[in-house]
Parts: C-alpha cells; sequence; structure tokens
C-alpha cells in the first residue's frame, strides 16, 4: 500500500473530524495533496497534522469515538496511533485565531484530546478544500501556511524538509496568492519578518533533497519574494 | 498526561527567545550570516576568482558588498555582469551554498538575477 493510499486511508476514516467547520488538514501534507489529483510524491513523515480551532475543540471531541482504528498514545495524548498500517498517525493540533503574539504557545489541556496550540498558526485560515472521490478534504489558504511554514524555527533536518515544503508551497503560489502572502507579511510584527527573510536566505542556499522540490530550481522565486517583502519597508 | 506536551510549548517559547535574540542581532557582528546569505541569494550563479581579478572588477567601476569586510579573513564580493567575469581567467564556477567553496573562497563574484 503505498503513501498516498495510507494517507487518503487515514483521512477517509477521521471524516466526521474533517466535517468540523474549524478543522483544517495542516503540515508537509499539504503541498501533497494540492498536487494534481494530491499524487503525493513528496517524502515526509507518515503522519498527518489534524489543525484543530480552540472553537472547534469540543465538536471535534464529540465525534472522537466514532472514529474507529486508532487510539490516543500514552506518551502524546495528541497523537492517534493508527491499529492497521494502512493508515498513519494523527497529530492533531491547536489553531487559536485570537493569538497576537506568533511566539505564543501553550496547552489546551484536556483529559480527552489535549492540544499543543501554536501562535503561528493563527495565521492559517480556511481555504478551498480538495476532493478526492467523494472525500472532502478542508486545506488552508496557501498564503496563510506558507507564511506559518515560514516564521517558524526549523531545525536540523526536519527543518530543513519544513523549509523544502515551504518552498513547494510558494511553487504553486499564484499571482493572487503572493499578494495575500504580502499583505499578510506586511502586518506581522518586525521580529516575525525578519524571521521569514532570514529562513528565506537559507532556503535560497539549502541543498536538494531526493523527492522534494528542488531549492536550485527556485532561488529565483525565493529572490524575488525577498525583494518584494523588503519593499514594504524593514526596520 | 501532558507533561511533555508543556515541555515542548516551553522549548517553544525559548526559541522564540532566542529569535528576538537574533533580530536584536541583526545589525551586529553576528548578524553576518543573514546579511552574506542575504547577498547570496540576490545571486543567480557564483564564481570563486582571484584577489588580483577582483581588483580589477573593482578598478572598473563595480561595487564590493560591505559584508564581505565583516568576515574574517576578509572577502571581496562583488557583483558584475555574467559576461564579464566569464572573461576573467581565474574564474571558477561554486555553488551558491554556505559551503566549503564559498568560504574557503577570498574573492567572490556574483551575477545578480536579471
Amino acid at each position: 500500500m503505498d503513501f498516498r493510499a495510507k494517507l487518503i486511508s487515514t483521512l477517509r476514516a477521521i471524516r466526521p473530524v474533517l466535517e468540523v467547520p474549524g478543522v483544517l488538514v495542516l503540515g508537509s501534507e499539504v503541498p501533497n495533496l494540492l498536487e494534481p489529483d494530491a499524487a503525493c510524491t513528496l517524502v515526509v513523515s507518515q503522519d498527518v497534522d489534524i489543525g484543530v480551532s480552540v472553537q472547534a475543540h469540543e465538536a471535534v471531541k464529540q465525534h472522537l469515538p466514532n472514529i474507529q482504528g486508532f487510539s490516543a498514545s500514552a506518551d502524546e495524548p495528541s497523537v492517534w496511533l493508527p491499529h492497521s498500517p494502512e493508515n498513519i498517525e494523527i497529530n492533531f493540533i491547536g489553531m487559536d485565531p485570537r493569538i497576537q503574539d506568533l511566539s505564543e504557545t501553550y496547552v489546551l489541556e484536556d483529559s480527552e484530546l489535549p492540544l499543543m496550540v501554536f501562535g503561528a498558526l493563527s495565521l492559517v485560515r480556511p481555504g478551498h478544500p480538495v476532493c478526492v472521490g467523494d472525500l472532502s478534504i478542508p486545506l488552508p489558504r496557501l498564503a496563510g501556511l506558507l507564511l506559518e511554514k515560514l516564521v517558524t524555527d526549523r531545525t536540523a533536518v526536519k527543518g530543513e524538509r519544513d523549509l523544502l515544503v515551504a518552498l513547494g508551497l510558494l511553487a504553486l503560489a499564484s499571482a493572487d496568492d503572493l499578494e495575500e502572502l504580502t499583505h499578510e507579511y506586511g502586518a506581522l510584527s518586525k521580529e516575525s519578518r525578519f524571521a521569514i527573510r532570514s529562513n528565506l536566505t537559507i532556503l535560497s542556499l539549502m541543498n536538494p533533497l531526493p523527492q522534494m522540490p528542488d531549492p536550485h530550481a527556485h532561488r529565483d522565486r525565493v529572490a524575488a519574494l525577498l525583494r518584494r517583502f523588503e519593499r514594504i519597508g524593514e526596520p | 498526561m501532558t507533561a511533555g506536551m508543556q515541555e515542548r510549548a516551553r522549548r517553544v517559547r525559548q526559541r522564540a527567545q532566542l529569535r528576538a535574540w537574533e533580530y536584536r542581532q541583526r545589525r551586529h557582528a553576528s548578524g553576518v550570516w543573514f546579511r552574506l546569505r542575504r547577498v547570496l541569494a540576490d545571486a543567480e550563479t557564483a564564481f570563486d576568482i582571484s584577489e588580483e581579478d577582483a581588483g580589477r572588477l573593482i578598478a572598473e567601476g563595480y561595487a564590493t558588498e560591505p559584508v564581505g569586510d565583516e568576515l574574517a579573513p576578509k572577502k571581496t564580493i562583488v557583483f558584475a555582469p555574467k559576461e564579464r567575469i566569464l572573461h576573467l581567467a581565474s574564474r571558477r564556477e561554486i555553488p551558491l551554498s554556505l559551503g566549503a567553496a564559498t568560504l574557503a573562497a577570498r574573492a567572490i563574484a556574483l551575477v545578480r538575477w536579471p
């Protein structure tokens, strides 16, 4: 069973949760799902991030008993482990649109579904869903997710892969997405804007990794985005 | 049950403090790596050239990038048209990265994106 089949099988298994307003598929699976026919050609970890807005938390919990074939990890209760190798891990993470400080991170304590709420995820907004057969997969708007990927601190190999995921999103960005991206970038704090530009310069000089977007092939886009951001005026 | 998550949140907040420190450092010595990456990001291609050839480019009016003076040992970093650089006898194309070739070069000629 290939990775795409596992991912889709997992998303089908949690369909009742995906149908709750305020729930989005996030993380590195997004560029995979945005490929034509959700082809999933990028190499990523074998899990899927499910973003739950704190306002949707109770509604999501009501649907958890209906999800078959998974159980919460004893080590990390926001991770649900598959009982079958035909599915992948589910990583529930929290989104709180009320957060103003992107560095704010807290744990939403709950005996059933505790969530790590990441401030940077407050940049994420619901976008157009992707349909695979009869399954509608709620995805975020590209601009907000790309900013979130770029503003979040990245370390070690996973950090490099996450930046290449950001590159995959940038490669897919339309003119409208870039306009939205620039507008939202301009509303961020100076520290966040610097972090984004710093990560872009790292991305510009990265070496390729197998089955990931090639940074060399997109260096011109990265440089253009840097210049676009700098035109806003930087402290 | 959520002790691990609380610890992870603490580490994320710690990294945020580090980011604020990096921001405050941006115009100081340790911010040089960002400035160097920023200059290199503007380049389509890079060439390791001799210091003599770098001197020729400067004499022809091509300006050096200040970030080169902030490194130790200093590097001469200069943007010039590709066709001019290709006439330099010492030119040797190097990958655009912060790898060994870039760090070892005493003088680097860069071609700006069109």
